[in-house]
């Protein structure tokens, strides 16, 4: 009977996988009528997994592609969040070859980047992550959780990685002038139905989007969708677009798994303990007290 | 109690004042679960960051007087001898101005920059222009971890007195200083900081230290944070830990790779 079930189960598991349908559920309220996704996350899936990409020279080990800790995982548990779980895709889902669409000039470069990156030429060619600075809208620390706090007017998105903080602004208020450009952008944000729209401009060129992907354009654009699935899975659609690298946009799917209960956040901090550019250029960054 | 009379009550007067004419805790905003809603763009407008205490302009420093109560900080006698060499090579030391590290608290809450208030029920964000800096106030009733290490931005654990929001920070890293003049601590300080909106655009902030390794006493500094109103007020990036990268290595050389 047991082994009846179970297979009744996994068929309606399937079914629902194969129809590409979220089981029904209404998400927890902010007092101000929106879905309530505050608390801490795990971030999967937002790794750029190129097809026919350069093999990096640092390696397959990926800022966005690191081994979690198990401690994240415990906090998936009902059944709905198993059966979103199941049906989820990550990485790059358009184009669905994972094949970028890049321009050849761009393409070009970031191979000639690539090769002068180990050991790094300049400066130029140390990989951002390396220098501790805000990471742009892709790359981060995985294996570190995120906090997501909602008020009226905002919602924010902080990484415990580098103590980096998005602030989502939903009260209406316009993208600030062209002239000022962000590391992590200017993030505007509106809820169609559930699903919290970010759309973000005035980055600055100083971020890379992943090992093999180590520049972008003043003109990247990006799109997100967050929306809650089930108690503890946040759906998240990333949209990049920089006509300077690639001919169309590019989407890559992932999400936010909700973190062990009671997880808090600490204090991860970068420059002040980074040894990396000394040491690549044999000068000190702090002074020696 | 060394202190004479006379001055505790004129502590207690200058410390009362602020309150007067606030008006009645009924007209301050409130957030959903009924906490004064401390959500927004502040700034201090003090030159604190500079020299806690009364301080004369200099080049690239501007005036200012002293946020102490009882004007000056009490110094252990061997901490002050500390507290003079720092001040000498401040311009190299001073790790928030040489390198941008964070700044710590409470000197975070003084720096010439705004910073953003996130109110949540279970947690308080403070969002630093300076470095990006990131304070994480929890006020979910949980305690200060066993054994944790010492952070830039300490552990913050906050509480409601009223209108009051109380925070205790403990671990905090001996390597911050408390501004720019070489004013300093170690690794046993200990700060106990009050904020509290005496109206909807102002909340009056104090913060007591204690550090018995380098101050004879617990002391208290004082001052006003005020509310950014500008409709486009929001918090930008002064990320100035790439600019000094290019300063540094910008003409530089790898070393000690062959390839």
């Amino acid at each position: 009977m047991r082994i009846t079930i179970t297979v009744a189960l996994a068929f309606a598991a399937a079914v629902i996988a194969a129809q590409g349908q979220e089981p029904q559920w209404t998400p927890p309220r902010t007092p101000d009528g929106h879905p309530d996704m505050q608390g801490a996350w795990a971030r999967r899936g937002t790794a750029i997994n190129e097809a026919k990409a350069p093999s990096s020279p640092l390696g397959e080990f990926n800022t966005t592609g690191q081994p979690y800790p198990t401690i994240f995982n415990s906090g998936v548990v009902t059944t709905l969040d198993r059966a979103a779980l199941a049906s989820r895709k990550t990485g790059v889902v358009d184009p669905p070859d994972q094949v970028l669409p890049w321009r050849p000039e761009a393409d070009a470069a970031r191979r000639e980047f690539m090769t002068h990156m180990i050991p790094p030429a300049s400066l130029k060619y140390v990989e951002k992550a390396a220098r501790c600075i805000l990471p742009g809208p892709v790359e981060g620390d995985d294996r570190s959780p995120f906090f997501i706090l909602q008020r009226p007017g905002e919602f924010v998105l902080a990484y415990e990685y580098n103590h980096v903080t998005r602030v989502f602004h939903t009260d209406g208020s316009p993208h600030v002038g062209k002239k000022i450009r962000l590391f992590m952008g200017d993030s505007i944000g509106r809820w169609e139905g559930d699903t919290l729209v970010v759309d973000t401009t005035n980055y600055n060129d100083k971020t890379s989007l992943g090992r093999t992907i180590p520049f972008h354009s003043e003109d990247l654009h990006t799109v997100e969708r967050f929306s809650m699935v089930s108690p503890n899975l946040i759906d998240y659609q990333l949209t990049i677009e920089d006509p300077k690298l690639f001919t169309r946009p590019i989407r890559v799917a992932a999400y936010f798994m909700a973190a062990q209960q009671g997880t808090e956040p600490m204090e991860f901090a970068c420059i002040e303990g980074s040894q990396t550019l000394p040491n690549v250029f044999g000068i000190p960054f702090a002074p020696a007290r | 109690m060394k202190q004479p009379t006379g001055l505790l009550i004129a502590i207690s007067l200058w410390a009362a004042a602020p309150l007067m004419g606030q008006p009645a805790a009924s007209n301050l905003p409130r957030t959903a679960d009924g906490k004064p809603d401390l959500n927004g763009v502040w700034q201090a407008l003090n030159t604190a960051a500079w020299d806690l205490e009364d301080h004369t302009g200099a080049l690239h420093a501007a005036p200012g007087q002293s946020v102490i109560e009882g004007g000056e900080i009490p110094y252990r006698p061997e901490a002050l001898k500390q507290k003079q060499q720092n001040f000498a090579a401040r311009e190299r030391l001073d790790l928030s101005e040489a390198v941008c590290y964070q700044p710590g608290v409470p000197r975070a809450m003084y720096m010439p920059y705004p910073f953003e208030i996130i109110q949540t029920p279970k947690l308080i964000a403070m969002n630093f222009e300076f470095a990006h800096a990131r304070r994480n106030i929890i006020t979910a009733g949980t305690p200060h971890p066993d054994g944790f290490p010492d952070f830039w931005m300490g552990d913050s654990r906050g509480r409601w007195e009223g209108n009051t929001l109380v925070v205790d920070v403990t671990n905090l890293d001996e390597r911050t200083w408390l501004d720019h003049a070489g004013n300093y601590h170690s690794d046993a300080l200990h700060v106990v900081e009050r904020y509290t909106p005496i109206d909807p655009t102002h909340i009056q902030y104090e913060a007591t230290l204690e550090d018995p390794k380098v101050f004879t006493r617990p002391w208290k500094i004082s001052m006003l944070l005020y509310k950014i109103l500008e409709k486009n007020a929001r918090i930008l990036e002064y990320e100035c830990v790439y600019y000094l990268q290019d300063e540094k290595y910008g003409n530089a050389k790898p070393v000690g790779v062959s390839k």
